[in-house]
């Protein structure tokens, strides 16, 4: 056998083999050693397997290997000039999810071209999100065919409908008239272990013995709010009067009646998407029916039995904030569903608690419910459901389930509840006694991280594999401490898991919030603060803090003002979408509860009344049903008994004056002092309106010849950059510049990273994003720690700039002062910004261009319905608030824009930095321009040296194009090279063609770029001749109309994010100048990446990248 | 085993006048549903019957009886207490044999030369236990039946062992619990309003009665017959017709000419309806 043979089968048998000691060989030893062509022959092998693999987990690790070896081991075996071009149309297959296409023209071309960087990230994504989807397509899959589910996915006619609401439910009360209501109240779901994402349902279903948690179903209180815990979650249901569906949700604020089948498909319409789903989920509305465009009446004529009756459904949280980690959507859902299962006799007890088979059912249910809403949950989530504290296993899938042939393991768990011959009442009491619950404040999409956490496992990553077994061994543990009653021990326990297995797993899982608390917590109470608990997904949301009983009460008070505190000076720097709260907490034994109201009990809970009740009143009474009007009576008199009802029923029917507080009120005072230019704004708006201006009209004229650049035309450091020598003679121009003081760095710190945080308006430059020398530290200080580097080896201490704007200059200029400047010995300066816009309501022309002519990812099928449905509903928005005018229903900061990194220099010009740090340092004479996400730019001798060699005035930093590096490149446009964003392309195509990308990262002669803007170095003094010279050179750019999120947050850790126009002028359109002077130097890749979402912080990690910067950087 | 008697219920509310209805069987000829019934009993060898009725309703039944009636004991039940309840006021009359149960609101008409009745009789015969006709129906009838579980009886077409009952399961529970091996997703085997039953559903039903004290079922009794002894469904090669239902006279009206001797004349007539409809 050769040795070629002999790699290719590792791979395969390791997939196959039965032999755990085989099957879990870790990617790392797999693919040690191996050249190119070992490693060509391994994907070529691979792939041809996975087409031929029958069992699904076997062609999903065939996936997950493949796009491991294409992202992290191959392009390491090739030089980086191997950078290649797309083909466009592989582009689209994967945009469209159509990976199986992609994936067959991309190995063609490999075929042909051999290996390139562009390729490889390509085909990386491509099996990647293929396995991924290949997974999500099977839980799916299994969720339609628990026995149960089944006969919901062929009933797709009203008038066959099957179920029938129980009789007692539309038997009306004797003295009132009124039907009776079913309440379902419901715990939320807490994990004492965190047993590594291990409920994941890719990874249960593929290595049930690994998949457990310990979980607990708990009653809340807001600690200072509530007097006494209960179950966070209700769900009512009652017969009603009219022939609809009704549907509120008391926590949300919202109301709807339906009339349609086809709505209760439509989940983005508003905000019942939860609702609607446990109506679908329920069976009451079965998944079938979806298109059937039949009335919703005829369904309950069927359902009811009776014609002109319709059924009401409200769902209810006791204020519990949204992404506290306790799994409060989906206990919501199953309390919804229990309620509705109850009435339809799907389980067996119209009221009290659940049987067993019910409890499995109903997880059955919300399983199939998440993955409707696109949400698509774990299987613990809905643990509420369940009494007590209960392991939760996955199983291996037996002859008779459905998985069988499929996956190893089943899609639903086993639940074994622990009663008090395991966990005695004294333990659950001690825990109580200890453990104090919080929500940190922050919500995050945990939907990376879980995908992160399966293609680690489904490539058994080496460190990661080991910190899972290691995990598994304290979750045993944490039982047995737990059934001791050793509540320190557990505390230890959970705390060893957490910054052990946990962090090894995901290092995201943690931020500096949470560790920050952790510290603060030794720090207050030394021994008395026993441990850490992590909730859910990743920290910052729901967590839990043990503590000595007897300092429990005193903990709980301190812990509430240190999150407050902690969060007031961190709120800049992380998305957090509300204050943080303490719970009171208790251990639920009897699960979700039923009961039937009837007669003057009968009544819905009070936000119920706070929606539904102003709209009765400002009808006619006579058009009101006779439901209704004994509504308004019952409300009346409960008005009268003063319990405060008729308070907030006037603060909701009459206008109440505005306080000073009022955030509407400060915004023009916001955009005066931040040098908002109406006159601008309003013929922006006209523009805009006119259809002169738009995303459309970004690009450029469809004759515009665009061209790759040649190798010849640009200086290509690319395989040299890292390799040369500080002493080299290529870089003495450079470090002589730097070692005499003619050299200052500026980071672009204006903008607030719109991407990094969903539009959360935090300052992305402040964010401590990554852990460095074992610190979360900020893209600033990595910034400052290259330029202490760089001083320190030339030594010459560096002048450094960061640029801010109205939302990051203050919080930018007290961070600093707080950390000293994180020592930084030269200068560290702020050129605050000068200039603001206004957002504005996008135009319905734009919106559909975004959404229709532009390129996006095409999500999975049901996550893609809900977006869709999400566009009606901005569409309906935009059109209702008014096409172009100005966005002001969001917090100020959240309704300006910043104007565009073009003005950043031009700001520094106008706000005089420049002509103070040239006064105060006559020898400066380059400035190396950088995006603050642009974490390899640094100040790098051999490439200054090409920069003074050329004379350019700009030299661009440019890098070989990756699948991800859209917008824009290095082009030759009709003749001239330049940059070209890729909002100005005349064609979507033309981006394909062009090998370079631009990182923005400019090298600046600063006196070429003064005469470019008619001034020199005295007349930069004039404030009046700086302001006419900008101006001048700013008309002779282009202004882009963007479209970008903003998140508007509301009630509970609500967040909303809409799109709003802004407009925006770019730097790199200064290479269109034909008075500048420019240069193009390709770097590695590395250097010139960018780090624009945090779900690429993972791979960044895993590629090197992250090491490479630390060798870049001296920490203070 | 033998079976000599037979059992009908009639006592339901809005039941009482069903058997009373008239129309026309296969041969033409004129008979109430009641004596169609009989007409089937006694031609599977049974000669003793018993008739639960409610209240009043003796004399107009013993007329729908017609011919048949010397062979009927009428058995009163006082109030509409439940199904299982009417069951238990023939306890005394049919005494401590195998007995055929028949509701009085359902016709049957047999797809072979053999009678639905007589089917289901000869297996019970045979097989010496209680016998139920099952037939299969979809999901979507679900709420209008009661529904076995079970699995097929080797070597036989049509019989299987039943292990679990349900009175109108949801489809949920039905899924869970009642599919059989081999039937397409959504069919289930629902009771036909047929059974043969041993004295044994007689002391669950007994027993049951007084223990819930509300209204029982006989699927909620077959249920528990299912753990206590061998119990089997018989798929009946038949059509059952319930006069019951909106439309149900006309449906079992239409299904016996349509199969009978008056076939051309019904046929011709309904065209002619038909034409005159399009017409008008």
């Amino acid at each position: 056998m050769n040795s070629q043979t002999s790699t290719e089968n590792r791979w395969i048998e390791t997939i196959l083999s039965l032999d755990e000691s085989v099957r879990h060989r870790t990617l790392e030893s797999l693919c040690m050693g191996l050249d190119s062509d070992a490693l060509l022959n391994a994907v070529s092998e691979l792939d041809a397997f996975r087409r031929d693999a029958s069992n699904l987990y076997h062609r999903v690790r065939a996936h997950f290997f493949l796009s491991a070896i294409y992202r992290y081991y191959l392009p390491k075996t090739f030089p980086e000039t191997q950078a290649g071009l797309l083909p466009y149309e592989a582009y689209q297959h994967i945009l469209s999810r159509r990976f199986p296409e992609a994936i067959d023209q991309l190995l063609v071309v490999q075929k042909e071209q051999g290996p390139t960087l562009v390729i490889a990230s390509a085909l990386s994504r491509a099996y990647h999100q293929l396995g991924i989807q290949t997974l999500a397509d099977q839980v799916r899959r299994s969720v339609r065919t628990v026995r149960g589910n089944q006969w919901m996915f062929r009933i797709g006619h009203p008038s066959e409908h099957p179920l029938r609401l129980n009789k007692e439910l539309h038997q009306r009360d004797g003295t009132m008239g009124d039907y009776p209501i079913l309440c379902e109240k419901t715990s939320v779901r807490m994990d004492f272990s965190h047993s590594g994402w291990s409920d994941i349902f890719f990874l249960g279903m593929d290595y049930p013995e690994g998949a457990r948690v310990l979980n607990a179903s708990i009653d809340l209180g807001v600690y200072g709010r509530d007097a006494s815990t209960r179950p966070p979650v209700e769900a009512y249901l009652r017969v009603i009067d009219r022939p609809v569906l009704r549907l509120v949700s008391t926590d949300l604020g919202v109301e709807a009646e339906i009339t349609e089948i086809d709505d209760v498909f439509d989940f983005a319409k508003d905000y019942l998407g939860l609702l609607k789903s446990a109506l679908i989920a329920s069976g009451v509305v079965p998944p079938a029916m979806e298109g059937c465009h039949q009335k919703i009446s005829q369904l309950l004529k069927s359902l009811i039995g009776k014609e002109g009756l319709g059924l009401e459904l409200v769902s209810k949280v006791n204020d519990i904030p949204k992404g506290s980690r306790l799994a409060v959507s989906t206990n919501l859902l199953g309390s919804l569903i229990a309620v509705l299962m109850r009435a339809t006799g799907q389980v067996s007890a119209l009221v009290g608690g659940l049987e067993l088979q019910d409890q499995q059912l109903i997880t059955a249910r919300a399983i199939l419910g998440e993955w409707l809403g696109g949400s698509g949950g774990g299987w613990q989530d809905s643990g509420g459901v369940w009494p007590g504290i209960k392991r939760i296993e996955g199983m291996l899938a037996g002859i008779d389930d459905p998985e069988s042939g499929i996956s190893r393991g089943r899609l639903l768990p086993k639940h074994t509840i622990l009663r008090d011959d395991r966990i005695s009442e004294s333990s659950r009491t001690a825990l109580q006694n200890s453990l104090i619950l919080i929500y940190g404040g922050m919500a995050q999409n945990v939907g990376p991280i879980l995908e992160m956490v399966t293609e680690k496992y489904l490539v058994r990553a080496e460190k990661e594999w080991e910190a899972r077994l290691d995990a598994q061994r304290i979750f045993e543990k944490i039982v047995d401490a737990l059934e001791q009653g050793d509540i320190r021990r557990v505390a230890k326990l959970t705390t060893e898991n957490f910054t052990g297995p946990l962090q090894t797993i995901i290092p995201w899982c943690t931020n500096r919030f949470t560790d920050s608390m952790i510290e603060q917590c030794r720090e207050r109470w030394g021994d008395q603060f026993w441990g850490f608990l992590m909730l859910g997904g990743m920290s910052g949301g729901g967590m839990g803090f043990f503590f000595e009983p007897s300092v429990q009460a005193e903990a709980r008070q301190w812990l509430l003002q240190t999150l407050v505190a902690t969060k007031r000076e961190m709120q800049t720097r992380l998305p957090f979408a509300t204050d943080p709260v303490v719970y009171d907490f208790a251990i639920n034994n009897r699960g979700s509860w039923c009961e039937m109201l009837r007669s003057d009990e009968a009544t819905m809970p009070d936000g119920y009344y706070a929606i539904v009740a102003p709209k009765l009143i400002r009808q006619d009474i006579r058009e009101l049903s006779e439901q209704s009007q004994r509504e308004l009576m019952r409300l009346n008199r409960s008005c009268r008994e003063g319990d405060g009802r008729a308070r907030w029923l006037l603060d909701r029917l009459l206008p109440q004056t505005q306080t000073d507080s009022d955030t509407k009120s400060q915004l023009p005072e916001m955009l005066r002092i931040n040098g908002f230019d109406r006159t601008q704004h309003e013929q922006i708006r006209n523009d805009l309106l006119s259809g002169r201006i738009g995303l459309s009209e970004n690009r450029l004229p469809r004759q515009t010849l665009i061209e790759d650049i040649s190798l010849n035309d640009i200086i290509d450091l690319r395989e040299i950059g890292t390799r040369y020598s500080r002493s080299s003679d290529d870089a003495f121009l450079g470090r002589q510049a730097i070692e005499s003081g003619q050299v200052a760095v500026v980071s672009l710190a204006a903008g607030v990273g719109s991407r990094w945080t969903g539009g959360a308006g935090v300052v992305k430059g402040l964010h401590p994003f990554a852990k460095f020398a074992g610190k979360h530290r900020s893209f600033i200080e990595v910034h400052l720690a290259k330029s202490r580097l760089s001083s320190e080896l030339y030594q010459c201490p560096v002048p450094h700039v960061f640029t801010t704007g109205y939302m990051t200059h203050a919080p930018i200029e007290t961070h600093l002062a707080s950390v000293n400047n994180y020592h930084y010995s030269g200068q560290v300066l702020l050129s605050k910004g000068m200039s603001v816009g206004l957002r504005t309501i996008p135009t319905a022309r734009d919106l559909r261009f975004f959404w229709e002519e532009m390129a996006h990812q095409v999500l999975d099928e049901q996550q893609q319905k809900v977006r869709e449905s999400g566009h009606a509903a901005i569409l309906g928005w935009a059109k209702s608030v008014g096409e172009g005018s100005d966005y002001t229903d969001n917090l100020p900061q959240q309704c300006m824009h910043p104007v565009g990194h073009w003005y950043e220099i031009p700001n520094m010009l106008r706000n005089g930095l420049l002509y103070r740090m040239l006064e105060e340092r006559p020898s400066l004479r380059y400035l190396l321009l950088h995006n603050i996400d642009t974490l390899g730019a640094n100040l790098n001798p051999l490439i200054l040296s090409k920069h003074i060699e050329s004379g350019a005035c700009l030299s661009f930093e440019v890098v070989g194009r990756r699948m991800e590096d859209r917008g824009g490149g290095l082009a030759v446009v009709d003749g001239k090279r330049r940059l070209l964003e890729g909002m100005a392309m005349p064609n979507d195509r033309d981006e394909f063609g062009l090998t370079f990308y631009s990182s923005m990262t400019t090298w600046i002669d600063i006196d070429q770029l003064l005469r470019a803007f008619r001034l020199d170095r005295t007349t930069l003094g004039d404030t009046a001749k700086v302001e006419n010279s900008v101006r001048a050179m700013a008309a002779k750019l282009p202004t882009y109309i963007t479209i970008k999120d903003v998140k508007k947050r509301w009630g509970l850790g609500q967040e909303d994010v809409f799109p709003v126009t802004q407009f925006e002028k770019l730097w790199g359109d200064m290479s269109t100048l034909s008075e500048i002077r420019c240069e193009y130097i390709a770097v590695e890749t590395m250097r010139g990446q960018q780090m624009k979402d945090p779900a690429q912080l993972d791979g960044w990690v895993r590629d090197g990248s992250a090491e490479y910067i630390h060798s870049l950087c001296k920490w203070s | 085993m033998e079976i000599n008697q037979a059992l009908i219920t009639a006592a339901g509310p809005g039941q009482s006048a069903l058997p009373l209805q008239r129309l026309v069987d296969r041969d033409g000829i004129e008979k109430t549903a009641l004596e169609m019934i009989l007409a089937k009993v006694v031609n599977a060898g049974i000669d003793s019957v018993a008739i639960v009725i409610s209240p009043g309703n003796e004399e107009a039944f013993r007329r729908a009886a017609g011919s048949h009636s010397d062979r009927v004991t009428f058995v009163t039940q006082s109030e509409p207490t439940g199904y299982g309840q009417a069951i238990l006021c023939a306890k005394s009359f049919l005494g401590d044999s195998p007995f055929l149960h028949l509701v009085g609101d359902h016709l049957y008409l047999s797809s072979q030369s053999k009678g639905c009745v007589k089917q289901l009789i000869e297996v019970a015969a045979a097989e010496g236990c209680s016998v139920s006709g099952v037939q299969a129906t979809r999901e979507t009838m679900l709420p209008f039946f009661g529904a076995i579980g079970g699995v097929r009886l080797p070597q036989t077409e049509r019989l299987y062992e039943v292990k679990r009952v349900i009175e109108k399961p949801t489809p949920t529970k039905a899924e869970q619990e009642l599919t059989i091996a081999g039937f397409r997703s959504g069919m289930y085997l629902c009771f036909f309003g047929m059974h043969v039953l041993t004295p044994a559903s007689l002391e669950i039903l007994d027993r049951l009665v007084a223990i819930e004290k509300r209204p029982v079922s006989l699927a909620e009794a077959l249920n528990e017959l299912a753990d206590r002894e061998r119990y089997l469904a018989l798929e009946i090669l038949g059509q059952r017709y319930n006069i019951g239902v909106k439309y149900g006279l006309l449906n079992t009206q239409l299904a016996l000419s349509l199969s009978g001797v008056d076939r051309d004349r019904v046929l011709s007539d309904m065209v002619e309806l038909l034409a005159s409809q399009k017409s008008s």
